[in-house]
């Protein structure tokens, strides 16, 4: 293994993860903010750092350190097996952690001479690991709600195993009509069948190929993760807190993050499998290559309008009722913070200029990369929305028609569609 | 007298309602539209940004804290009879009464505590009072202090707040 391979790897591994871990400060936020403006309310929007607020964000931030100093309380019965008793949160975090892992955010990087997987863990079954990894966090749930001894607890448990079950049949269906589909089971290959178009017009995105699939395989993967309106194992108006009543401090602040790592590895896989993952409608990665000067030009133009309307909704909203005489230094904020973006937007398109006129392979690759990287970030985003709107839209399923809703619906509709697909693959 | 039927009309059981996806489509437009609207203007959320802005809406008959009112002369009006005492059902009210000697009364209370931590607002004590030496008019709606004895009303602190909504002295 070369140098460059080696360095490549660690790069993309280092990506992958604080793509995982950073997005939980940001997601909880988001979650709280999103659900605020929902039912008309204003959510977190206090909590600064020397006058900083960034909307809210250092919530997260000051909740950690709470979260972190807190007292770790242990219920007097859980003497002969703490160890396990924290080891579970560990598990379920740990597992929606590496699910995340295998999940392409750009194109295989070709530069000096080597390829360089733009994921953390370089597998061509990468389907096969997230289903297999991501299905471990449901063990730690149930070791947490046996070993709470408590019956509330062993509830919650029993409930999201009983979910798991009934939900990962009709995923496992989904996956595998994917997979007839695109006749593969790495995600970058998946990507690369997307890139194409349907019928010289619509991109050849999963959702237009296989739209039940894709509806079967997110509401399982909401299931999955434990969201609303499946979080019936969590259940506050019915089981107290479900399977992580009895955990304090970090060892809940774990059960916690490991949701948010969840459901950013589902809507990381949803984007992967159904909406053409890192890549822009109708281009592929080569198409980029060659045509860097174009982007760069189109970035050039949209990157600035893109701040200046961000800047003047900044200068709108970051703001207080006229009614009040202080503004808590938010106009102050403003202002630098517009700054630091027209510095960094100016930036971008110098950077991405220079690489034009440079002419070398090397550099239009590694800013493809970026390119793609940023795509997939934002489609990213665009999903977890998604996930907390629903959230905030629907009410919880009751117990029952969670089951019914898994059995009697999506295991035949799924299985249909398996049908339907492999008769259509066989025909044409 | 011929029966009267009423149909009622049941919902739920038409395809696209057993469906549920167009209900879920419904509600995910009110939402987002509720999600656009105010990120789009953030002070069209109707809210009270506490504690730079104050509420305006604290009507005549809000319980706020309590106070004791005061005779024409400016004197305490309580008499030391212990009927609110007696009529609070969380306890909180702390008497001791003792002779007057300006002649105008007989008693009035050395010592009136209201431990604000236990006081439940619930107003039984203004209307067990039959001097009005009591009320709840003075508008505060929050306490503050660092230390549980900060949250005990003292006869002199009852005594100098001031109602809101004009009576200033007692009117028995």
């Amino acid at each position: 293994m070369s140098m460059v391979v080696t360095v490549g790897t660690i790069v993309a591994v280092v990506i992958s993860a604080l793509l995982a871990l950073l997005m939980i400060p940001i997601l909880v936020w988001l979650e709280r903010r999103v659900c605020g403006l929902i039912q008309d309310r204003l959510g977190p929007n206090r909590t600064n750092i020397a006058g900083f607020r960034l909307g809210g964000v250092v919530q997260s931030f000051a909740d950690v350190i709470k979260l972190v100093v807190k007292e770790e309380y242990y219920p007097k019965h859980i003497s002969k097996h703490r160890w396990l008793f924290i080891l579970s949160p560990i598990i379920t975090f740990a597992s929606a952690l590496l699910a995340f892992m295998v999940i392409p955010f750009a194109d295989n990087l070709r530069v000096f001479d080597e390829i360089i997987p733009m994921q953390a863990l370089p597998v061509d079954w990468g389907i096969l690991w997230y289903l297999a990894i991501g299905s471990v966090g449901v063990i730690g749930m149930i070791f947490g709600g046996w070993l709470s001894h408590n019956k509330y607890s062993l509830l919650g448990a029993l409930r999201a195993s009983s979910q798991m079950i009934s939900y990962e049949v009709a995923l496992g269906l989904g996956v595998a009509t994917v997979i007839m589909v695109y006749g593969t089971i790495d995600f970058n290959s998946m990507v690369h069948w997307q890139s194409g178009t349907l019928f010289g017009v619509l991109p050849a995105w999963g959702v237009i190929v296989q739209p039940i699939t894709a509806l079967i395989v997110i509401i399982a993967l909401f299931v999955e993760t434990n969201r609303a309106p499946f979080s019936v194992a969590e259940g506050e108006s019915e089981i107290v807190a479900g399977f992580f009543t009895e955990f304090t401090a970090m060892k809940f602040a774990m059960f916690f993050m490991g949701e948010y790592v969840a459901m950013n590895g589902a809507s990381a896989v949803i984007i992967t499998m159904f909406f053409g993952g890192y890549q822009l409608p109708w281009l592929s990665t080569a198409d980029l290559i060659s045509n860097i000067e174009l982007i760069a030009t189109i970035a050039t133009v949209v990157i600035p309008i893109i701040l200046y309307y961000f800047v003047a909704w900044m200068k709108k909203n970051n703001s207080v009722r006229v009614t009040l005489s202080t503004d808590g230094g938010r106009s102050f904020e403003t202002k630098v913070l517009s700054w630091v973006l027209f510095v960094m937007g100016f930036l971008a398109i110098t950077a991405l200029w220079a690489v034009v006129f440079s002419n070398s392979k090397d550099a239009i690759s590694i800013a493809v990369t970026l390119i793609q990287f940023c795509i997939f970030v934002t489609k990213l985003m665009i999903f977890n929305i998604f996930f907390i709107v629903i959230r905030w839209t629907l009410p919880r399923f009751r117990y029952d028609q969670v089951q019914m809703v898994g059995w009697r619906y999506l295991l035949p509709l799924s299985l249909v569609n398996l049908f339907v697909t492999a008769l259509v693959i066989v025909g044409v | 007298m011929s029966k009267k039927v009423k149909k009622v009309t049941r919902y739920g059981n038409s395809t696209k309602e057993r469906l549920y996806l167009p209900a879920i489509l419904e509600g995910l437009k009110i939402t987002t539209s509720h999600l656009l609207q105010n990120l789009s203007d953030i002070n069209s959320v109707e809210t009270l940004e506490y504690p730079e802005e104050q509420p305006t809406d604290i009507t005549s008959r809000y319980r706020g804290l309590h106070r004791l009112t005061h005779r024409a002369d400016g004197t305490i009006r309580c008499v030391a009879c212990f009927m609110c005492a007696t009529a609070c059902p969380a306890e909180c009210i702390d008497i001791v009464a003792t002779t007057r000697d300006d002649g105008v009364d007989d008693k009035m209370p050395l010592q009136f505590n209201i431990d604000t931590l236990e006081c439940i607002f619930c107003g039984y004590c203004v209307e067990a009072c039959p001097c009005d030496a009591i009320r709840m008019d003075t508008g505060i709606f929050s306490i503050i202090g660092k230390k549980r004895e900060d949250f005990i009303l003292t006869k002199d602190r009852l005594l100098s707040h001031k109602g809101v909504f004009g009576e200033e002295i007692s009117r028995a």
